[in-house]
């Protein structure tokens, strides 16, 4: 039965998945590397959680960078400030992200698209602008120390630590991702995304679902730059309030797919480790960016799926033919085959 | 309470910054106008045009106003050219979305492009008349500004005339109103949104001349201004020039007089402000705007 081979595949896969993960602090030749590894896991929580709403809903956020930077400069002042331990802080600055997320969210998703845009672009901006005027509370363009949680620690270990700890919250964020795929809620969601404009009519109470997956969307972007600030220790307005963050976490979860489960991880994956390469290779000259851009351009013109559907449907053309009865089509997909057909007749 | 003389400068300079920005911001409602666009590399196209401005200036001794006779066409034609080749190949029912995600990355590969020619250090263009300046009942004003301000309200009178006197314009408008209904009565609409897309840049190509005359400029600057400019078109209305003008004056002036007990960073924030009360209160924008509610 085709099912079961599937399911066993998924098993296999996903525990090769684990293994590697897993492995790799033991694997990675010397710290630099493991530091590597931390930074392109952060990237795949961080796009896994953008993909709670860019995936479900087909809301584009550019702004996910930003929640990402509150929760790292709510956890360090917490820590700093109010002198809560370390990953007590953590927890509360996500709560924090996440009430916050609250009013953000009834203020943008009452528009659609491209206001949407505008409004997660300004988020950055207006943050930005705040984090590095405000010095006096939050060190301004200085950057801001945050004190590390195992002080006894020595560097490769901490790293080591960190890389288990980044590992967890992935498996975590995979984990609810996958919960809500399946429920009725995920259904409502992906409604919105196909024709928010029937979903309503049809009686899916869509504002609040949207308003409650962008919710847990900041809830765990928040979680991942937090554990980020836990980890880096040394914070700077410029690089946690920056548009770029937020157009890599656009650019990894398409890249690999927004409708897969993995897509997001896989995307992160490819971009993760070419940005690291990049940086290598060009130091701190501008043509990351140029990089960065072809990169998003290749793929919102040639593979607006995703990498892991392209691979998918190259599977499924050579091996037999798996047709179900009911199946995900988005759209778009919709719209041309119907064109197609209306050529035919 | 600031003197009467401080705020009468201000109020003529947010009205002379007012100008500039409904310069800057008719590009982009055309662009959403005709195809439900939201340009970000817009502003980068501005600061394009700036270091263009500037370069001719610096290495070719020529009068940055000059500048325009060449920079003008190019961004016309490579704003048709980017509307052919590039967006009208994206699938139309994912368009909006998709063409973000694509004027963001043409944004970042300008900005790359442009550090990686000019380096990230500050330009400035020092102009003979650059800090020549004439008093008018106390307030202080410097040539340079007038000039941006002359150049935006020619910019905009030249462009109202086209889109209300020539057949190109009329064109233009029923595309803008009605696709479909266009198509219909014998308009290529492809052709013109091309054209349409080339005139928004050409926009870009004068306002980022005007831009370079008054500002310091560097490879990142188009951060700076696509947030007030995203903040322009929303509150007056996604789609409409005249909405966009009048939200663009409104906010320059206000930007301006905000500076005074605030600072010049603070005052910034009035843009957001604007941007967020608009959507809590009226989506569809506060100036005209029929196309908003959907978008």
């Amino acid at each position: 039965m085709p099912s079961v081979s599937r399911k066993v595949l998924t098993g296999a896969g996903l525990v090769l998945l684990a293994a590697a993960v897993l492995s790799f602090p033991s694997l990675a030749p010397n710290p630099y590397i493991l530091s590597a590894g931390i930074v392109v896991l952060n990237y795949a929580v961080l796009s896994t959680s953008w993909n709670f709403v860019g995936g479900f809903t087909g809301y584009i956020s550019l702004g996910h960078g930003a929640l990402a930077g509150l929760g790292g400069y709510g956890t360090a002042l917490l820590v700093t400030k109010a002198g809560l331990p370390s990953f007590v802080a953590l927890a509360v600055a996500a709560l924090l992200v996440a009430l916050l997320a609250v009013p953000i969210g009834l203020a943008a998703l009452r528009v659609r698209g491209a206001s949407f845009v505008i409004v997660s672009i300004a988020l950055v901006l207006i943050l930005l602008l705040v984090f590095q005027s405000w010095a006096s509370f939050t060190g301004g363009s200085r950057g801001l120390v945050v004190p590390r949680p195992f002080p006894g620690l020595l560097r490769p270990e901490h790293h080591r630590v960190f890389f288990y700890l980044f590992a967890a919250l992935l498996a975590l964020a995979l984990l609810v991702w996958w919960v809500i795929d399946r429920s009725r809620f995920g259904l409502g969601l992906k409604a919105v995304r196909e024709d928010e404009d029937k979903a309503e009519a049809l009686g899916t109470p869509t504002f609040a679902y949207k308003l409650i997956v962008f919710v847990i969307s900041a809830g765990f972007t928040a979680l991942a730059g937090g554990l980020y600030a836990l980890w880096f220790g040394d914070l700077d307005p410029v690089f946690q309030f920056s548009i770029l963050t937020g157009s890599y976490l656009v650019l990894m979860a398409l890249l690999g797919g927004v409708r897969n489960l993995f897509g997001p991880l896989a995307g992160a994956l490819i971009v993760g480790v070419a940005l690291e390469y990049f940086k290598g290779q060009f130091g701190n000259t501008p043509l990351h960016l140029v990089a960065t851009g072809l990169l998003l351009g290749l793929v919102v013109m040639f593979m607006p799926d995703g990498v892991l559907p392209a691979i998918g449907s190259l599977f499924r053309r050579f091996g037999k033919s798996e047709q179900s009865s009911i199946r995900e089509v988005t759209a778009a997909e919709l719209q041309e085959e119907r064109k197609r057909e209306e050529v035919k007749q | 309470m600031p003197s009467g003389g401080l705020l009468f400068q201000s109020i003529i300079l947010g009205l002379l910054l007012g100008g500039l920005y409904a310069l800057l911001a008719a590009g982009l409602t055309l662009y959403f106008g005709i195809m439900r666009v939201v340009m970000i590399a817009h502003s980068a196209f501005l600061i394009l045009a700036a270091y263009l401005a500037w370069w001719s200036h610096e290495r070719l001794g020529v009068d940055p106003l000059l500048s325009m006779i060449v920079t003008v066409p190019l961004f016309f034609g490579a704003g048709v050219l980017l509307q052919r080749m590039l967006l009208s190949r994206l699938r139309p029912i994912t368009l909006t979305m998709m063409s973000v995600l694509l004027t963001f990355a043409i944004a970042l590969i300008i900005e790359g492009l442009l550090g990686y020619a000019f380096t990230g250090t500050q330009r400035r263009i020092q102009l003979g008349y650059g800090s020549a300046s004439f008093g008018l009942f106390g307030a202080r004003i410097a040539v340079v500004k007038l000039i941006a301000f002359g150049l935006a309200v020619v910019a905009l009178a030249a462009l109202y005339l086209l889109m209300k006197k020539t057949t190109f314009g009329w064109a233009l408008r029923a595309t803008i109103q009605h696709r479909d209904a266009a198509r219909l009565v014998g308009i290529d609409t492809e052709k013109v949104a091309g054209y349409g897309f080339g005139l928004g840049l050409a926009t870009a190509a004068i306002g980022g001349t005007a831009l370079s005359l008054d500002t310091t400029i560097y490879p990142s600057l188009h951060w700076h201004w696509i947030g007030p400019l995203m903040a322009i078109i929303v509150v007056g209305g996604l789609g409409s020039v005249p909405g966009a003008a009048a939200a663009a004056v409104l906010l320059g002036l206000m930007q301006s007089l905000l500076q005074i007990p605030m600072g010049t960073t603070w005052a910034q924030t009035i843009f957001y402000l604007a941007l967020f009360a608009t959507l809590a209160f009226r989506p569809q924008g506060f100036f005209g705007g029929r196309l908003a509610q959907r978008f």
